[in-house]
C-alpha cells in the first residue's frame, strides 16, 4: 500500500493538500490503490474529504483508526437525541447553541450546534454544583468522539477519545510541570483489537505506533508499504523508528534552503530534520529536476532522488482547443496566488506600474485569498502601489475563484515574483492554458516550468525593472508572444498525467526492487 | 420481603453489621426472604461477606446492582496474567509482595497492585506518565474483574470514576469537583439504565433511586434501617409496607442514666425530626423501650432481638485458664479496665491468660493498650488476638473460661450471647441495657458494680479456681444462650413487626 501522510485535510487547503488531491486523482485514474493518512484529530474531517472527492475507503485518520471509527453508522446528533440525565429540562436557543436548564433554572448544559439542521457539535456539561466538568465533542457523523474532563480550576486535565461503544481508545493527560503549568505528559492507547494498554510520552511516539499498525495491517511480502511523508513534522522522525521494514519517501514541497541559495547554511526549518537524517529514508521526491540536483550536490545522499511534479496537467486540458493570442484580451496579466508576504505581489504591481507607462492597455488581475498576517500586510502593500500610481483601473484584486479556464483563456500573461517556491501549480496551469509567463528566477518550479526564451521570460530575482522590460518586450512583439504561447502549450506536456505517473511508477518499482533485500535484512536483524 | 439497610459490609465490622448480617441469615434460615442492603462502593464486598459468614445471594449492594454483577463468581486474576499488559513490549518486575512495576525500556509506565492478603492477585492497575504521575487507574473487584476506572486532577486527587458492568460497559460516572471550598464527589450519573441517564447530586440521592427501584418490584417490602446515617434516605422512601429503625446502641449521651441524657445526633432523624416517616423504632430490650417512651410518649417502640444464634456448642477445656474480651478496643468498651482486672487475677492464678479480640479504632489506642500491658507486667498473661471473623471466633469462645464485659454501656451484648452459646460464663459490670436481660448474678455468671474492678477480679478468680461453681455457671450460660436460637427469635421478630 502507498500512504500519503499529512496532518490535516481541511476545507481551507494549502499547496500540500492540493498536491495530494491531484496525486489522488492520478492514482484513481490509474486504478492503483492508496490511502490518504491524516494524523491529527478533526471531527469535521469527513466533510472536508468528501467535498474534496476522497472517499472514506481511501482515508485513514489516526484517531479514527484507534477509535475503530473509520466507518460508522451515520446519525448526526440533534438536541432531542441528547440525554442529560435530568428530568423536565427546558431550552433557551441562542445563535449557535442551546442552553439547557433544569426546572429550577439551573444550567445543566450548553449544546453547541452548527448548520441549518442544528447538528450538535459539542456539549458542555455541568454538575449540580455549577461546575463545568466535561465537554463532549461529536463527530459530524454523529458519535461522541472526544470527552474533555475539566479540573476544579477549569482547565482540561484529561482528554479521552472514545470508540463507538463509548470506551476509551486514546487518552491524553495533562499534569503540572516544574513551573506548575499543565503540560501534556502522556498518551495512552487501548488497542482496538486486543485491549492491550500502551503508554506513550508524545504524539510522535503514538504516531510511530500507528504507522507500525498500518504496516502490519497492509503487510505484503510482494510489495513494501510505501510511506510518502508530505508534511514532515507528522512523521519525519517517526518513520525512522518503525518496527518492521517499509519504503519511506520524504516529499519536498518547498525549497529546502532559504531564499534563492540552495547552499544557504540555514535550511528551511520544515526540512531541517529530514535533510540531516536524509539517508534514513529510502527516497526523496521533489517536483523539479533542479531541486533534486541541488540536493544531490549538497548532501550526496544514498536515499534515491525522484522527480515527480506535484502538478498534473489533465489530459482533457492538454487536448483542449488552443486559443491564439489575438483572441485574448490584449495586455491582460493574471496571477493565481494567496495575497501573502512570500508572494511579493507588491513587486509585481510595481512592475506593472512601469509597464503601464509604455503600454497603457496592460492590466493585472490577482486571484486569491488575502493572507491575514500582520493585519493583511501583503494586501495593504499591493493596495498602496495601486494608490501611489493611480492604477485603480489597471490592477484588480479579484478574490478567490475556481474558474481558472474562463480567466486564463482570456488573458495573455502570467506573472510571478515570489521569493520561494516548491513548484507553483499556478504557473504550470497558466502554461497549460497557453499563457506567456514572466517570472523571477526563483527556486523551485517557476524557473523550470518557464524556460527562458522558449515559453516565457525569466528575469533576475528581485529585478522589478527587468520584469517590466521583459513584459513590455513581449507585449510589443505579437509574433514573439504567439511563439511563446505555442511553446507554453507544448511545454505543458511535461506535466501530463502520463509523464507524472511515470515518476510514481519509477518510485514504486524502485520500492519493489529493494524490497527483497529489505526483508532479508530485517529477518537478519531479528 | 425484608430489607435491612446499611452503608456497607466492612473488612472490620462493628456490632451493627454483625447484628444485621446475623438477622439476615436468621430470616432466610427461617424461610423469610431477607436482604442485607448496602450503599457503599466496595470492591471487596464478596470477600467481606464471606468473612462475615453471609452468603452473597442475601446481599444487595447498590453498585453491585447497577453494575449488574450480583452473583458474579470469583475468578482469581493474577497480576502476571493480565490480558491488558503487552508482555512482548513491557516487562513486569516484582518489587515486593504488594506491587509490581510495568517497565518500558527500563522506565516505569505502570504499576500492578496486589490484593492484600493474597499472593499476586490483582487489586488495581495504574498507568503512569514520564513524571511518575498516576494518570489512570483500573480498580479490580475481589472477584477478578475490572470494576471501575479513575482519572486524576492535576493535584493527583481522583477526578472522575467510571463504573463498569461485567461486560465492561460504563454504567455509572462519578465526578469530583468543587462543592463550596472542597473538592468532593459532585455528581453520579447512571448511564443507560433501562434506556435512560439519571444524574444525581449525592450518593444518597442515587441510593434513594436504587431503593425505589428495589421496592418498585416488591409491594410487600418491610424495611429496617440499621445505619442511622441513612435514616433520611429511608424516611423518603414511599410505597413500602413498613419502615423501621433499629437502635443498635443507647440512644442518648448519658450512659448511666439514658433517660436524663440528650438524644445522640445520629438518632435525631428517626426519633425527633422524622418519626412520622417511620412505622416505628425497634430496640433490643424492654428497658430501653420504656426509656424511649419516657422521652417520646407518642413513639411506636417495639422490642426485637438484637441477635440470634444458630445453636449451642460444646465447651472444651483449654491448657490455660482463659479469659476473653470480645469487642472493639474503643474507650467506651474500656479494655484498659479488663487489663487492670487481669493484673489482680494473675496474683491468684498466675498462668491465667486474657485474650482480647477486636480492632482498635486508632493506632494510638492500640499502642496505649500495649503500654498499659507493660506497665502492669502482664506481657505473659495478655494476648491481643486482633479482630476475628464470625466463623473464626468459634475457636476463641470454645475453650474460654470467662468472658469479661467492661463497657460503660451496651444496648444488648451479642458477644455475651455468643460466648454463652459455648458455655462460657460472664462477668460484667452492671450497665445498661442488655446486661440485665443477659446475665443473672450468681446464675450464669456474675454482675458487679460499674467500675468494680476488684470485685470483678474476685469473681473471675472464683470461676477459675472453683470448678463446681464454674460448672454451674457454664450450664446456666448454655441454658441462657438457648433462649436466643433462630427458631425462637424469629417468633419475637414476627411479633415485633406485626
Amino acid at each position: 500500500m502507498i500512504f500519503f501522510i499529512n496532518s490535516v485535510m481541511q476545507k481551507n487547503k494549502s499547496g500540500i493538500e492540493f498536491a495530494q488531491l491531484r496525486r489522488i486523482e492520478l492514482f484513481n485514474d490509474h486504478q492503483v490503490d492508496y490511502r490518504l493518512v491524516v494524523r491529527d484529530w478533526d471531527p469535521k474531517l469527513h466533510i472536508a474529504t468528501r467535498e474534496a472527492g476522497i472517499d472514506d475507503d481511501h482515508l485513514i485518520n489516526m484517531f479514527e483508526y484507534f477509535q475503530n471509527a473509520q466507518k460508522v453508522e451515520e446519525k448526526p446528533k440533534h438536541i432531542e437525541d441528547l440525554d442529560f440525565g435530568v428530568p423536565e429540562t427546558h431550552l433557551q436557543e441562542e445563535a449557535s447553541r442551546y442552553l439547557v436548564f433544569s426546572k429550577t433554572n439551573q444550567l445543566i448544559a450548553r449544546a453547541n450546534f452548527t448548520g441549518e439542521d442544528k447538528q450538535i457539535v459539542s456539549t458542555e456539561l455541568f454538575d449540580g454544583f455549577n461546575n463545568l466538568y466535561r465537554v463532549d465533542n461529536y463527530d459530524t457523523r454523529g458519535f461522541r468522539t472526544l470527552s474533555q474532563w475539566y479540573s476544579p480550576d477549569n482547565k482540561v486535565d484529561t482528554e479521552v477519545w472514545l470508540n463507538t461503544d463509548g470506551l476509551p481508545a486514546v487518552e491524553k493527560f495533562y499534569k503540572p510541570g516544574n513551573d506548575g503549568k499543565l503540560q501534556t505528559t502522556g498518551w495512552r492507547l487501548t488497542d482496538r483489537t486486543n485491549g492491550k494498554i500502551y503508554m506513550f510520552d508524545t504524539i510522535e511516539e503514538l504516531t510511530v505506533r500507528f504507522l507500525d499498525d498500518l504496516n502490519d495491517e497492509f503487510w505484503s511480502k510482494k510489495h513494501p508499504n510505501i510511506y510518502v511523508i508530505d508534511r514532515g513534522h507528522v512523521a519525519d522522525w517517526g518513520i525512522l523508528h518503525l518496527k518492521r521494514a517499509a519504503y519511506s519517501v520524504n516529499y519536498l514541497h518547498n525549497a529546502h534552503a532559504s531564499a534563492q541559495d540552495p547552499m544557504a547554511e540555514i535550511v528551511n526549518n520544515n526540512y531541517e530534520f529530514t535533510l540531516n537524517a536524509l539517508d534514513g529514508y529510502d527516497a526523496i521526491a521533489a517536483s523539479t529536476h533542479k531541486q533534486n540536483h541541488d540536493v544531490e550536490m549538497r548532501y550526496h545522499p544514498t536515499a534515491k532522488l525522484f522527480t515527480i511534479p506535484v502538478g498534473v496537467v489533465s489530459d482533457k486540458l492538454l487536448k483542449t482547443k488552443r486559443i491564439p493570442m489575438k483572441e485574448r484580451i490584449f495586455g491582460k496579466m493574471v496571477v493565481f496566488a494567496r495575497i501573502a508576504p512570500e508572494k511579493q505581489l507588491d513587486q509585481l504591481a510595481e512592475a506593472i506600474a512601469l509597464v503601464h507607462k509604455q503600454v497603457p492597455e496592460v492590466t493585472l488581475d490577482l486571484y486569491g485569498y488575502a493572507d491575514s498576517t500582520n493585519n493583511y500586510e501583503a494586501r495593504r502593500k499591493v493596495q498602496k502601489v495601486i494608490v501611489d500610481n493611480d492604477l485603480g483601473d489597471v490592477i484588480h484584486l479579484k478574490g478567490y475563484t475556481n474558474k481558472i479556464d474562463e480567466v486564463e483563456n482570456q488573458a495573455m500573461l502570467y506573472g510571478l515574483t515570489s521569493d520561494m517556491e516548491g513548484f507553483n501549480l499556478g504557473i504550470m496551469e497558466a502554461t497549460a492554458h497557453g499563457l506567456v509567463s514572466v517570472t523571477y528566477d526563483v527556486n523551485y518550479g517557476p524557473n523550470e516550468i518557464v524556460e527562458d526564451g522558449v515559453n516565457g521570460t525569466i528575469v533576475p530575482y528581485g529585478d522589478v525593472e527587468a520584469f517590466a522590460n521583459a513584459t513590455i518586450k513581449i507585449l510589443k512583439d505579437p509574433q514573439l508572444t504567439q511563439k511563446y504561447s505555442t511553446e507554453a502549450y507544448n511545454s505543458a506536456e511535461r506535466y501530463s498525467e502520463e509523464n507524472v505517473w511515470q515518476g510514481w511508477e519509477a518510485l514504486m518499482s524502485d520500492a519493489d526492487k529493494v524490497w527483497p533485500t529489505k526483508i532479508a535484512a530485517m529477518n537478519y536483524q531479528a | 420481603m425484608y430489607y435491612f439497610i446499611s452503608e456497607n459490609v466492612f473488612g472490620l465490622n462493628s456490632g451493627t453489621e454483625h447484628s444485621q448480617a446475623r438477622r439476615t441469615r436468621m430470616f432466610n434460615d427461617q424461610g423469610k426472604s431477607a436482604y442485607y442492603v448496602s450503599r457503599n462502593y466496595n470492591r471487596f464486598l464478596y470477600r467481606d461477606l464471606e468473612t462475615e459468614g453471609l452468603e452473597h445471594r442475601f446481599s444487595l449492594n447498590m453498585y453491585d446492582y447497577f453494575q449488574g454483577t450480583l452473583n458474579v463468581k470469583r475468578r482469581k486474576q493474577n497480576i502476571r496474567l493480565m490480558d491488558e499488559v503487552p508482555l512482548d513490549e513491557y516487562q513486569v518486575e516484582s518489587i515486593n509482595p504488594n506491587y509490581s512495576i510495568i517497565k518500558h525500556a527500563g522506565r516505569p509506565v505502570g504499576r500492578l497492585n496486589v490484593l492484600p492478603g493474597t499472593v499476586g492477585l490483582t487489586m488495581s492497575v495504574e498507568s503512569r506518565d514520564i513524571r511518575g504521575n498516576i494518570v489512570a487507574r483500573e480498580n479490580w473487584d475481589w472477584r477478578g474483574f475490572k470494576s471501575s476506572c479513575d482519572y486524576f486532577h492535576p493535584d493527583g486527587t481522583v477526578a472522575s470514576r467510571t463504573y463498569y458492568n461485567f461486560a465492561g460497559e460504563p454504567v455509572i460516572e462519578e465526578t469530583w469537583m468543587r462543592i463550596g471550598k472542597r473538592v468532593a464527589p459532585s455528581m453520579r450519573k447512571l448511564i443507560n439504565y433501562e434506556g435512560h441517564d439519571y444524574r444525581f447530586n449525592s450518593e444518597n440521592e442515587l441510593f434513594k433511586f436504587f431503593l425505589d427501584e428495589l421496592f418498585k418490584k416488591d409491594k410487600d417490602a418491610i424495611v429496617i434501617s440499621d445505619r442511622h446515617t441513612l435514616d433520611n434516605v429511608v424516611a423518603d422512601i414511599q410505597n413500602v409496607k413498613a419502615k423501621w429503625g433499629y437502635l443498635h446502641g443507647v440512644h442518648t449521651n448519658n450512659a448511666k442514666s439514658p433517660v436524663n441524657g440528650q438524644v445522640l445526633e445520629v438518632y435525631k432523624t428517626l426519633l425527633e425530626q422524622r418519626p412520622a416517616d417511620f412505622t416505628g423504632v425497634l430496640v433490643a430490650t424492654e428497658e430501653q423501650r420504656d426509656d424511649i417512651r419516657l422521652h417520646f410518649p407518642m413513639a411506636n417502640v417495639r422490642v426485637a432481638p438484637d441477635t440470634a444464634i444458630s445453636g449451642t456448642h460444646r465447651h472444651k477445656k483449654g491448657d490455660r485458664p482463659k479469659i476473653i474480651f470480645v469487642g472493639r478496643l474503643g474507650a467506651d468498651k474500656r479494655p484498659d479496665h479488663a487489663l487492670v482486672v487481669m493484673s489482680n487475677v494473675v496474683k491468684q492464678v498466675p498462668n491465667a491468660v486474657l485474650e482480647l479480640h477486636g480492632y482498635a479504632p486508632t493506632k494510638q489506642a492500640r499502642e496505649e493498650l500495649d503500654k498499659r500491658v507493660d506497665q502492669l507486667g502482664l506481657k505473659d498473661n495478655v494476648v491481643f488476638g486482633d479482630y476475628r471473623s464470625q466463623k473464626d471466633l468459634a475457636t476463641v469462645y470454645r475453650d474460654a473460661d470467662v468472658i469479661l464485659q467492661t463497657s460503660n454501656v451496651e444496648s444488648f451484648g451479642m458477644n455475651l450471647v455468643e460466648a454463652m452459646s459455648y458455655g462460657v460464663p460472664v462477668v460484667t459490670y452492671n450497665i445498661k441495657y442488655g446486661t440485665k436481660v443477659l446475665v443473672q448474678d450468681g446464675v450464669n455468671g456474675y454482675v458487679v458494680p460499674d467500675k468494680g474492678i476488684q470485685a470483678m477480679a474476685d469473681r473471675v478468680v472464683k470461676l477459675l479456681t472453683d470448678e463446681k461453681d464454674w460448672s454451674q455457671k457454664s450450664k446456666a450460660a448454655l441454658k441462657k444462650a438457648s433462649e436466643f436460637t433462630f427458631d425462637k427469635m424469629i417468633g419475637d421478630w414476627q411479633k415485633a413487626l406485626k
